[in-house]
């Protein structure tokens, strides 16, 4: 244990987990969402990422930028983005919808089992990320830089970049935005009809498909926003990321309380942040151990974690 | 994974020669260290066992054909298919290479073995040659454990992959007279082997150490880069293989942290500088158990190019060499398998890559081993030079 | 597996947990106009055939819950199914409802078809209901319940939404001020507000009612709508569902205690082990010596 590292280096630790913390959260939505209206848990949402990020990367590609090509202005920095973060939201959610109409729209029709469910699950997950990485020859693809990282201001003995700042600021913005939809909209009241009553709703006049296409739809578009986050982070991507940091991004759902949306955010920070604390205090080796120690403590004294399991509103 | 690792590794190494070729010099000295005189030894077979074919076949070739150049050499002296060459193409596979050695060891006219290529197929086959009794010489395999499986007939011409560690700790103690070192691995055999003993040349020079997710396991190294960034390291040591050094060091240089990066020849692949990009590697430091085929003594360099119509590639000289040491042997009446094997136990031969004597397990003896630096300079990788013994 | 027996079962142990944890208010909140139809059934409506339920027969493996069911619910009048517990009431209702599928037989809304239709197609022909145990969305508010019910019949897009276009902002307001309507027409507008697992019993029973409204149904059907009510409350509930005819909904009564349903329908229809074996008004069903065997041993106020 070293008390030193973790406290001369907390700051820095605590926004370095953040940055990380809100991609595992984006991430999870995804989860969080498909297990709210289906108690389902979709594995292969871990492709949809993955998928979306290599767009976003071809796609700079197409633009001629590569991991060596020199850092755009400003301008070219928003630009770029932008582009990136619309074909990887568009290519994401294609997916997602995708999956959804081909590996479990036939199994609902034929009132499959729930374990015919989860091996569908994972068996597209699994052919989805070899596919990639087949195309890929198993690779890392680099990513271009679009962004010098430089500080902009301090805490304590922290340095919050100006990459930390966007990858927070974009996080809660798509967190706000699908809490807003979900919360305050009618498609988002189908949703949160369908996922606490299905039968009740379909009785209301709710299209269960369309509702169900549309929550792949959300997750999809927020798998997408996180990947293009992680490439700015990360700066490379390779066909099995989505499998590993989806598993984080599943266990942050569980955390925060799957099925909820705020806790699928308060998940991803607290895990992002404490597996950083761990590996301050006791080597990164043992930063899964620790986040995962962590998970099975908490769900023993909270089985439906830190805000209980509803779909868009914390229990009254 | 093995097997795998081996190969991404070889085919690194043919990488850095197709490279280190190109600013190949032609010298000109002395030649044909290993031929004496005594022709009456001819009819016998040397064998060649490795990749011919397949995805890894660049070093399976060079180490074929720097085998052959010395036996062509050798049979100019002593006359036309004096000695001949055997070859079966194992294509680089563990699976292939066992039934290829059964093969092998049927033809009774072969004596000794250059080969195998890889460390992976040379656990499949080896029992075979080993029951066989036909003294095999590896010019290229470097996984510690062949030497420690009791097999009396296998010989390993290059430093194995525990002579890097020392030699990469050295080098950053003596050359780069690093003052503040972090060290890294990424907790698999190869990697905690080689940052063990780079921690222990180093000492107290080591301010700061971490472990990180092997290959795919772990992308985001924000915290081990917060402790490199905050120990005020100038330089890292990386156990570990090239796909997460590069995403590494991306992070590293990111987090504007401009020390050196020195890793072992599991870094020592272009998916390194892929990964990284161009920039973010750009001076990172690549031990090998190899020496660049250009520096080879004598005219080597320029025969095998007349020969092959190709520079010589990564171990191309260290085959000639194993080659040359049989037909001394040979043409010194050891025409038998046993009395080659006797042979080569007391061996000490002056090639054109290394001296070499071999250890009662086969390995090289250690004042022989050879591991050179190499740097990435604009985005290649280009020899450096040897790493110091101490 | 879900049998009628197994339902009624089931409604009894909701009903009695239900009775355990939420008191049951002695009065409701909004005050009634108990207006003059209180004294008896209205006046039969000659209106046109509204559900045609012809010769539907449902068996679920060897059980035949429904054999060979027909009656008719006309526009405007107030239509009451009973029979003992487990007579195939409730199996009836779903078969109309979309829940289950008829084995044989077939069941037309205004002349069309709905056997085969998805639920929520069903719906928007214009055919809602209430269920014997509440399945309100607990987690959502009264307003929000009965908003989801108003939903049915919009239109905007999910790109409308997200952007809060012109027209998902006034359907929004639209609906809201519908379901306000509706809350205040059922009484309980002042919980509108509230999540709806926290309202008392019998405010969830008259929520479930508001949000069928809102999906403008022709015909209501309520599933046993008085279970574990007390007199006072039946009585309210019957104002309620007169004022609900009233508006011009016909609606589908099933119901189990006797006095409820001789109180307030124009019409009646008593299934015994899923035959019909009587109907008409509930003066004449009431004689009818086959209903009075089929209730025998039973009280006619159980509940």
């Amino acid at each position: 244990m070293n008390f030193s590292n973790l406290f001369s280096q907390f700051g820095e630790l605590t926004v370095t987990g953040l940055a990380q913390g809100a991609i595992i959260a984006l991430f999870a939505l995804g989860y969080t969402l498909v297990y709210g209206v289906l108690r389902l848990i979709n594995f292969a949402h871990s492709e949809v990422f993955t998928v979306g990020a290599f767009t976003a990367v071809l796609t700079w590609g197409a633009f001629g930028l590569d991991q060596d090509s020199r850092t755009p202005g400003l301008g070219g920095f928003v630009g770029y983005l932008l582009i990136g973060l619309l074909v990887a939201a568009a290519a994401s959610a294609a997916t997602a919808v995708v999956i959804e109409l081909v590996a479990y729209r036939p199994l609902r029709r034929r009132n499959a089992p729930p374990l015919a469910f989860l091996i569908t699950a994972i068996g597209a997950s699994i052919a989805i990320s070899e596919f990639v990485g087949v195309l890929t020859h198993r690779n890392n693809k680099g990513v271009p830089r679009l962004l010098t990282q430089e500080p902009v201001f301090r805490i304590a003995d922290g340095r919050v970049t100006n990459l930390q700042i966007l990858i927070v600021v974009v996080a809660l913005a798509m967190m706000i935005g699908l809490d807003f939809f979900i919360n305050r909209t009618r498609l988002g009241r189908g949703i949160r009809a369908v996922s606490q009553n299905p039968d009740s709703a379909a009785l209301m006049g709710v299209n269960k498909n369309r509702v169900i296409s549309l929550v792949f739809l959300l997750g999809g578009l927020m798998a997408g926003v996180a990947a293009i986050m992680y490439l700015l982070k990360i700066g490379n991507v390779r066909y099995d990321n989505g499998l590993y940091l989806g598993v984080e991004a599943f266990s942050a759902a569980v955390l925060g309380g799957i099925g909820n949306l705020r806790g699928a955010l308060l998940g991803g920070f607290v895990l992002g942040v404490f597996e950083n604390y761990v590996s301050g205090l006791f080597g990164t080796q043992w930063h899964s151990v620790g986040a995962f120690v962590l998970l099975v403590v908490l769900l023993m004294f909270r089985p439906t974690g830190l805000l209980g399991e509803s779909l868009g509103r914390a229990r009254a | 994974m093995a097997l795998r690792q081996g190969l991404t590794r070889a085919l690194g190494g043919v990488a850095i020669v197709a490279l280190v070729a190109g600013t190949a010099a032609c010298n000109k000295g002395s030649s044909d260290s290993g031929t004496s005189a005594g022709g009456k030894n001819c009819g016998y077979s040397i064998g060649y066992l490795g990749a011919l074919t397949g995805p890894s076949a660049n070093l399976g070739v060079n180490i074929e054909q720097g085998a052959e150049l010395a036996i062509e050499q050798y049979n100019k002296k002593n006359g036309k298919d004096c000695i001949t060459i055997k070859k079966f193409d194992s294509q680089g596979s563990a699976d292939v290479a066992p039934g290829l050695a059964r093969q092998l060891v049927a033809d009774k006219k072969i004596i000794g073995v250059v080969g195998l290529p890889f460390s992976s197929e040379s656990q499949a086959a080896n029992p075979i040659l080993n029951d066989a009794k036909i003294p095999n010489i590896t010019p290229s395999a470097t996984n510690t454990t062949l030497s420690e499986k009791g097999w009396t007939y296998f010989h390993r011409a290059v430093a194995n992959d525990s002579a890097q560690g020392p030699a990469a700790g050295n080098y950053m103690k003596s050359v780069m007279k690093v003052q503040k070192a972090f060290v890294v691995d990424d907790q698999s055999a190869y990697g905690v082997g080689l940052a063990d003993q780079v921690k222990a040349v180093l000492g107290s020079a080591v301010v700061g150490s971490d472990k990180v997710g092997g290959e795919g396991k772990q992308t985001d190294f924000s915290a081990t880069v917060t402790k490199v960034v905050a120990s005020g390291a100038t330089a890292l040591f990386y156990g570990g293989y090239y796909q997460n050094a590069g995403l590494f060091r991306k992070q590293l240089t990111a987090a504007g942290w401009t020390g050196a990066l020195v890793a072992g020849d599991g870094v020592n692949d272009k998916g390194y500088i892929q990964a990284a990009g161009k920039e973010a590697a750009e001076g990172t430091i690549l031990t090998c158990p190899c020496a660049p085929a250009s520096k080879a003594k004598g005219s080597f360099v320029t025969d095998y190019k007349a020969r092959w119509n190709v520079d010589a590639g990564t171990y191309s000289d260290v085959a000639y060499d194993a080659a040359n040491i049989y037909l001394e042997g040979i043409s010194k009446g050891n025409t038998t398998t046993e009395k080659l094997n006797e042979y080569l136990k007391t061996v000490n031969y002056t090639g054109i890559a290394n001296t070499y004597k071999f250890t009662d397990k086969g390995e090289l003896d250690p004042t022989k081993l050879i591991v050179w630096a190499f740097k990435v300079s604009g985005g290649e990788v280009v020899p450096d030079q040897e790493a110091p013994k101490a | 597996m879900s049998e009628p027996h197994t339902e009624s079962t089931e409604w009894d142990d909701e009903t009695s947990r239900q009775r355990v944890d939420e008191p049951i208010p002695t009065t409701i909140g909004v005050p009634h106009e108990r207006s003059s139809a209180g004294a008896g059934p209205a006046p039969v409506p000659g209106g046109a055939a509204l559900l045609e339920v012809d010769n539907v027969t449902l068996r679920f493996g060897g059980v035949t819950a429904l054999d060979g069911v027909s009656f008719t619910i006309r526009q405007g009048e107030i239509f009451g199914l009973i029979g003992p517990n487990g007579a195939g009431k409730t199996t009836c209702f779903n078969a109309m409802t979309g829940i289950y599928r008829p084995t044989d037989g077939e069941i037309r809304f205004t002349g069309k078809r709905v056997t085969g239709l998805r639920k929520y197609e069903i719906t928007s022909m214009g055919i809602a209901r209430t269920f014997q145990n509440i399945r309100l969305f607990p987690e959502m508010t009264a307003l929000e319940n009965v908003m989801v019910g108003a939903d049915a019949h919009h239109k905007t897009s999910v790109l409308g939404a997200l952007f809060r276009l012109p027209r998902h902002r006034r359907e929004e307001a639209q609906g809201r001020e519908k379901s306000l309507r509706l809350l205040e027409f059922v009484g309980i507008r002042h919980r509108a507000g509230h999540v709806a697992r926290n309202l008392s019993y019998g405010e969830q029973r008259r929520l479930e009612i508001a949000r069928a409204l809102a999906t403008d149904p022709k015909l209501l059907c309520l599933d046993e709508p008085a279970a574990g009510f007390n007199p006072a409350e039946k009585e309210d509930l019957l104002q309620l569902i007169r004022r609900v005819r009233d508006t011009g909904v016909t609606v589908l009564l099933i119901e189990h205690d006797m006095r409820l349903v001789m109180g307030v329908t124009d019409r009646i229809a008593v299934l015994e082990f899923g035959r019909k074996i009587a109907e008409g008004t509930p003066a004449e069903v009431r004689d009818d010596p086959k209903v009075i065997a089929a209730y025998l041993g039973v009280p006619a106020d159980a509940a």
